[in-house]
């Protein structure tokens, strides 16, 4: 997978994807909103796994950019790791976070989110997209 | 020797804390120099999910043993609390208000919900004790497979 | 020596930077949820990773399998160095010929990558079958 960061993209979104969750597909699903659309030319994505596994190119790619972890639950698995990694973390988001101003979303499905699922993704991803302009424009 | 009781089920550990008093509708009660300190068991927090909402009775309000006291909130689930024994509520933890999380960390620690003062002390004859609620806690297992989430 | 209780862990990499990440992470749900229900467990990699002592007390006392997307093998690697080999290791990129494309997104899997998705999961099946034929 890439590893290298074009000109663009400054700021690196790492969700913890947790597998056992809803939450954790919901941190997955906003990332990719963000990446993919929100903020396609300012964010990219990196494995949160490849970064514990000590790949270099990875472990660079945070130490060089600013980084927003996306976690699903408290345990906040993205946000050790990378401060464990040594990497510029500027902000980090929990979906419970979310859950508690969205009070009558109730995501249930974990492999395909469900409409309330699919929703808090997007606000969420919405957060982070605001977020992202506001760590450019201070650089 | 362990301070709990516990059993593994899929890859999680359940713990009943030794030395607490138990309900069937899975609270905890510990006697602390005349006051009953409550809170919910392993076994309830694992099957709720993350806790983000608490609301339990205020300082100074009168609560039924059997009766609901308040109740917990996840994206799962939302659980009516049944208070463990009858009398004046003293203390809630306002801690929960900021950091729910810590009802699934530590439920029989710093997860507590509230203080009592007990009104009838023969209420804890008719709680289950640790053990009890152990075999309790299995039987559950057995019969609610799959229910627990990932933590 | 494998616990009494048959139960088999599934670690499954989850990445982001690839659509075989997604794949993995799909398939591997299907088995959970659907394929093999009462015989596996899905272990968190994030948490694993973090320290979870669960999963790592899970990955040491049953077998594991583990499904990464790309030759990283990042689960494989995470697996045999906090908790034991995995008994089985599957890798996605073996299942199609895509190597790691950008173009396609990541998070709606086309029809393509859901083919590739049932492959995968059958191929998860075949190992815990396999595992479970051979428990001592």
């Amino acid at each position: 997978m890439k590893t290298e960061v074009s000109p663009q993209k400054k700021v690196i979104i790492i969700p913890c994807s947790g597998i056992g969750k809803a939450f954790g597909s919901i941190s997955r699903d906003a990332t990719y909103e963000v990446t993919e659309n929100l903020r396609k030319d300012s964010t990219q994505t990196l494995c949160l796994a490849l970064l514990v596994s000590g790949d270099q190119e990875s472990l660079q790619l945070v130490r060089n950019n600013k980084c927003i972890t996306v976690d699903g639950c408290p345990l906040q698995c993205a946000e050790k790791n990378i401060k464990i990694a040594g990497g510029d973390l500027a902000s980090s988001f929990r979906v419970v976070d979310v859950y508690k101003e969205n009070r009558h979303l109730k995501p249930r499905t974990i492999t395909f989110l469900d409409p309330d699922g699919q929703q808090m993704a997007l606000v969420l991803a919405e957060k982070i997209g605001k977020k992202v302009d506001g760590l450019l424009r201070n650089q | 020797m362990s301070e709990y009781l516990q059993t593994v089920f899929d890859k999680f550990e359940l713990q009943v804390r030794k030395g607490y008093y138990y309900t069937k509708d899975d609270l905890w009660a510990s006697v602390e120099n005349g006051k009953v300190r409550v809170g919910v068991s392993d076994y309830l927090q694992k099957t709720s999910g993350d806790v983000a909402f608490i609301e339990v009775a205020k300082p100074g309000s009168t609560i039924q043993q059997g009766k609901e006291f308040g109740t917990i909130e996840s994206a799962k689930t939302t659980l009516a609390l049944l208070s463990p024994i009858s009398g004046k509520v003293i203390e809630v933890n306002d801690r929960l208000v900021e950091k729910p999380e810590l009802v699934n960390m530590e439920p029989y620690g710093e997860g507590w919900l509230v203080i009592i003062a007990p009104s009838n002390f023969e209420d804890s004859r008719l709680l289950l004790s640790a053990d009890d609620y152990y075999k309790l806690m299995l039987e559950k297992l057995k019969s609610e497979h799959g229910k627990l989430e990932s933590r | 020596m494998m616990a009494a209780e048959k139960k088999i862990g599934i670690i499954s990499c989850s990445g982001e930077g690839c659509v075989e990440g997604t794949i993995s992470r799909i398939a591997t749900r299907l088995v959970l949820e659907k394929l093999r229900p009462k015989d596996t467990v899905t272990i968190c990699l994030p948490l694993f990773l973090a320290g979870g002592k669960e999963e790592r007390k899970f990955a040491r006392d049953y077998p594991t399998i583990t499904v990464d997307g790309c030759n990283k093998m990042c689960a494989k690697i995470a697996t045999e160095r906090y908790s034991g080999k995995p008994a089985s290791s599957i890798i996605v990129t073996n299942f199609n010929d895509s190597q790691c494309p950008q173009l396609i997104s990541r998070r709606k899997l086309n029809d393509e990558a859901l083919n590739v998705t049932r492959k995968v999961a059958d191929r998860i099946v075949e190992e815990v079958d396999d595992v479970l034929r051979h428990w001592v």
